[in-house]
């Protein structure tokens, strides 16, 4: 029996690049710049999913994340794409 | 990044033949673009304009009809009601949340280009199975959730609609929405540009490589690569959508807006053909002075890409600055981007060059394809086809039918759109058989959008009559007069002859039951291509057809639901065997086939008649039209939004029927329920004996159950605690909502 | 005496409110655009309901810190009554005008249905003609509305008198299967400690007219009435 070791896996679901985020230009300009922070030149808003997942290794862990976000329709990847990170902090 | 669009023209070898002797030239790349995006399906109404032709357009009442970007309806006292229909069939397929939201945003659009306010939506939506198909889930959750996000936000109150499920949809959803406005005569504003000399102003959002062949794509069939086009699916923006409403309403309420357009399929290239065609006069475009999103754009990226929020102002010569000013304070991008010519051309410049000249009559006009038509095969054995047996437990069938998505309460999906902005809404979502708004004027304008592509699968024609005569009684069922309607007409690949001849069939429907009914047609979309290469199967043919109706006081206003306990319950109209395509049919025995129920023009209009005037003369306290799901289905609604029980005997329904099922579930055209106080029946009696409208006492309103009997013999026994649960469970179980 | 209704980039039931103002009630009313920087000239504002920017990052954070709320700010704490209705609640909240958070409903749908509400309290500037723990009708449309404060404060609100309206069932009871989004003890609306200042999730102005309201209520007249009766007196 393998043992499994615990992961910490962040899903960050964003729009795809070439398509428009409304609510992250509109937090631009409306909030952030309209109140003086100037140094800020873009927003991008995403929707951040954490989890903990038992796997035989990073690897793996990434994999199995993959194939769920698939499946699973985690993600619509007509319109976003899926960041998937794994480390093993808890 | 993007192919070379050249790869991808839709033009067919006969179209490109065509154009080159037009011009008496080679167009250049950018114009074979333009004409390409102009003379798709879905901008040019190619196949379809010969058969659209037979709708009556004309009533006294009508102050535009088709061909603009909504119909004007006049409702008296200086005010007008605008009126249109749109879908967004594929994207949403593909998007669920973005596409129908957008599409909202279309249909709100087209409604605001003529200067008024929206002030209503409607939705009608057909998905697959949702109690199995995960997919089908997804669609429908998503589909809800766009238009909900989207109209919630814009403030415009989504007040009724209606959602079918059945498998032939699948792949191939539907979602139509419908948006009415209002406005005063004054402010009307046409998409013409007529003054040679005015300004040409875009405005709203920024122009990218959304959408870019979207025209197109609605106008080729799903496929697999489909998911892939990334370029077609559009982002909602409702926020920036509704500062435009204000600002576009701010602006022609200065009375220098002189022309109004809203950019959806075709871009810039379609809007300014269009005014330009309407205003008989020709229009030069700067393509470097409209504002993009993205870099390294082509010229012919720009000038069919279809982002969205984009509207043309035309402004009179002169008057720029008052206009920019409104602009200015809600902080919309906007630029002149042309002028107004007193010629007849479309000229498209880049600095001082031209880049594309082509006549306003050629890139408008696209030629007329005379589509074969074939009667299908299916039809003539599917309507002979042995019926299913008759059942034994009359309780339990009922049950089962009213456990259909098709049938069942729709308040998981009403809920989530704000019914209530704008406080206009005096019928709200799932009162009744139509919404009913206040108008400014004192009036009342009711609404419904209706369609049954099961019945029109078996026999379009009577199915596409059928969906109008099924709107207009919801309209007379709250005590309105229809006024006018609008049509969607949503069907499959139209090189096929037997799509194209239902086609043909529904439409001729549609138009007899108009002239008959004298309900003129104000508008309307044809929506081809419905189908997917994958199974090839189309939809079952789907025209989608809303009807406004006007009601002049408070007091003709009626609700479905039983009022009081002692009161007596009348059915109006006969009841035939005609299952073919019945919800019973379909979603209890799985059975595909049979009559569909026939219009009469004259019973349906006589019936009509009748139920207004009796409402009028405050004989009728609750009325109900018979549809889907029958006579019992009719009844069953009224108890238990009146939270009342109903003790009805069938003997006394009038009907040519010899089994029981079909009285109980026949959706025969030209019958209504009303329930009354008793001291009224033989008033009533007596009035439909003058109209010639069979009529009948079949029960009265009592106790807190639903007990359905032949003479002493009790068939359907519920209690309304139990049904009441069953209806109202029915789609938050599908959705994994109950407990 | 003039009433000021605040108009945001994307308020949608400001020609509402000012509409029963102006046309029911006949009260003289202005439409007032949010980069206005003088409402000394009005004698109460209300902050009326839609989805300002879109209700991006959050209903009502982004309108909070628009111009018009330094003047808001200013006519609280002068003592003139200041209402917030739906998203005009969500603006006073981000703008520490009153206190605790407006989350996503429980169920995480827009929910708009009409609702009964409890008179906890009807010493407010737009309580004070109802009659304490009368039931009111009024209708909700919302996705942000569960109000939500730690418990400490919670205690503050209570103890204060600060909770004005609740979500309670047709027997007037307050219980978990009524109340629609998950809002703290079934809280519909509170006010600030000197009572001047309300917000409420539920929109009086939808239930100011009863040919649109169930049982021919209008009971959101209610709210706007005793503003002016506060405003007489004061």
């Amino acid at each position: 029996m393998t043992s499994l070791n615990r992961y910490t896996v962040n899903i960050i679901i964003e729009n795809k690049p070439l398509i428009r985020d409304p609510e992250g230009e509109t937090i631009l300009r409306d909030l952030i710049i309209k109140n003086g922070v100037t140094e800020v030149t873009k927003v991008k808003t995403a929707k951040l999913l954490k989890l903990e997942v038992n796997a035989k290794d990073k690897e793996n862990a990434k994999k199995i994340m993959e194939k769920m976000c698939n499946d699973l329709r985690i993600f619509n990847p007509v319109v976003s794409i899926c960041k998937i990170s794994v480390s093993s902090d808890i | 990044m993007i192919t070379n669009p050249d790869l991808q023209l839709g033009l067919t070898k006969a179209e490109k033949k065509t154009l080159r002797k037009r011009l008496d030239r080679e167009p250049n790349t950018l114009e074979w673009a333009m004409v390409d995006a102009q003379w798709s399906e879905h901008c040019s109404y190619k196949s379809s304009k010969p058969v659209l032709n037979q709708l009556p357009t004309k009533a006294k009442h009508v102050l535009l009809g088709p061909g603009y970007d909504a119909g004007v309806v006049d409702v008296g006292d200086g005010y007008i009601v605008t009126f249109h229909i749109e879908s967004h069939n594929h994207p949403s397929a593909i998007d669920p949340y973005g596409g129908s939201a957008t599409g909202i945003g279309g249909v709100v659009r087209d409604i605001l280009s003529l200067g008024t306010r929206p002030i209503a939506l409607l939705d009608s939506l057909r998905f697959g199975d949702i109690k199995t198909s995960l997919n089908s889930k997804w669609l429908f959750k998503n589909v809800v959730k766009g238009i909900a996000d989207y109209g919630n936000c814009i403030g415009v109150p989504t007040v009724g609609g209606e959602v079918g499920f059945d498998k032939s949809f699948e792949k191939n959803i539907l979602v139509d929405v419908v948006c009415v406005g209002l406005g005063k005569k004054e402010d009307l504003v046409l998409g013409e540009a007529k003054h040679s000399g005015d300004t040409v102003i875009l405005m709203g959002g920024s122009t990218g490589r959304d959408g870019i062949h979207g025209v197109t794509f609605a106008s080729k069939v799903l496929s697999d690569e489909s998911e892939s086009e990334r370029s077609a699916v559009q982002i909602p923006n409702p926020f920036l959508k509704k500062l435009i409403i204000e600002a576009t309403l701010e602006a022609v309420h200065t009375g220098y807006v002189r022309g109004l357009k809203d950019l959806g399929g075709g871009g810039l290239t379609c809007g300014i053909s269009e005014i330009a065609e309407k205003g008989k006069n020709g229009i030069d475009i700067e393509i470097s002075k409209i504002f993009l999103r993205e870099d390294n754009m082509t010229p012919v990226e720009t000038l069919i890409s279809e982002s969205q929020e984009r509207m043309l102002f035309v402004i009179k010569q002169g008057h720029e600055k008052d206009i920019q000013k409104i602009f200015d304070k809600y902080e919309l991008p906007y630029a002149k981007i042309g002028i107004v010519k007193d010629n007849d051309k479309i000229t498209i410049k880049d600095g001082k060059i031209v880049i594309a000249r082509l006549p306003v009559e050629t890139i408008v006009n696209a030629p007329i394809i005379n589509r074969s038509v074939k009667i299908p095969n299916y039809l003539n054995k599917l309507r002979k086809l042995e019926p299913p047996k008759e059942p034994m437990d009359f309780t339990k069938i009922l049950r089962k039918l009213l456990s259909s998505p098709t049938l069942a309460s729709k308040r998981w999906i009403y809920e989530q759109y704000d019914h209530e902005v704008g406080i206009k809404t005096i019928v709200k979502p799932g009162q009744s058989g139509a919404a009913v708004l206040k108008l400014d004027n004192g009036k009342f304008l009711a609404i419904k959008v209706d369609g049954n592509p099961k019945h029109c699968y078996l026999d379009p024609y009577n199915g596409a009559a059928g969906g109008l005569a099924e709107a207009s009684r919801n309209i007379i069922s709250v005590g309105g007069q229809p006024l006018a309607m609008v049509d969607h007409c949503q069907f499959g690949d139209p090189n096929n002859s037997e799509v194209f001849w239902t086609f043909s069939e529904a439409v001729h429907g549609m138009a007899d039951y108009c002239k008959a009914l004298n309900l003129p047609c104000v508008g309307g979309k044809v929506s081809f291509y419905n189908e997917d290469t994958g199974t090839n199967t189309a939809i079952k043919p789907s025209p989608i057809v809303s009807v406004i109706g006007l009601i002049d006081q408070l007091s003709n206003i009626r609700t479905m639901e039983l009022k009081e306990h002692g009161d007596i319950i009348i059915e109006l109209g006969i009841t035939k065997p005609e299952m073919g395509g019945s919800e019973y049919y379909e979603y209890v025995h799985n059975f595909t086939g049979g009559l569909v129920p026939k219009v009469n023009f004259i019973t349906e209009g006589k019936i009509q008649k009748l139920v207004l005037e009796l409402i009028k003369k405050g004989l009728a306290d609750s009325v109900n039209d018979c549809s889907e799901g029958g006579l019992a289905l009719a009844l069953v609604e009224m108890s238990i939004l009146g939270g009342k029980g109903i003790n009805i005997d069938l003997n006394n329904v009038i009907s040519e029927c010899n089994r029981i099922d079909d009285v109980l579930f026949s959706e025969s055209h030209s019958r209504m329920i009303i329930s009354t106080n008793r001291n009224y029946v033989n008033k009533i009696l007596d009035l439909a004996r003058n109209y010639g409208v069979p009529c009948s006492i079949i029960g009265t309103v009592k106790n807190d159950d639903i007990s359905i009997n032949i003479s002493k013999k009790e068939i359907i026994s519920l209690t309304l605690a139990d049904i009441s649960k069953v209806w109202g469970d029915v789609i938050p179980k599908c959705m994994g909502e109950v407990n | 005496m003039k009433i000021a209704v605040a108009v945001f980039p994307g308020s949608n039931c400001d020609r509402d409110t000012f509409n029963v103002l102006k046309n029911n009630l006949r009260i003289d009313t202005d439409l007032i655009w949010h980069k206005e920087s003088n409402l000394d000239n009005y004698d109460a504002i209300i902050l009326p309901g839609g989805f300002t920017y879109g209700d991006y990052l959050r209903g009502g954070v982004i309108a909070a810190f628009s111009p018009i709320m330094k003047q808001v700010k200013k006519m609280a704490e002068k003592g003139k009554p200041v209402l917030g209705i739906c998203n005009g609640f969500q603006t006073l909240v981000e703008a520490g005008l009153l206190p605790g958070a407006l989350m996503s409903n429980i169920s995480l749908k827009f929910i708009c249905k009409w609702t009964k509400l409890k008179v906890e309290n009807n010493g407010t500037a737009f309580t004070n003609i109802c009659v304490q723990n009368s039931i009111l009708n009024m209708p909700i449309a919302h996705q942000q509305g569960r109000f939500f404060i730690k418990d400490k404060y919670l205690n503050h609100l209570i103890d204060n008198n600060q909770i004005v309206l609740t979500y309670v069932n047709n027997k007037g009871k307050i219980s978990n299967d009524i109340n629609p989004n998950g809002s703290i003890m079934n809280i519909a609306g509170i006010s600030n400690e000197e009572g001047n200042v309300m917000g409420l999730m539920p929109h009086p102005e939808r239930a100011s007219e009863p040919a649109l309201t169930p049982l021919r209520s209008a009971d959101g007249l209610l709210i706007f009435k005793s503003m002016l009766n506060y405003l007489k007196k004061a």
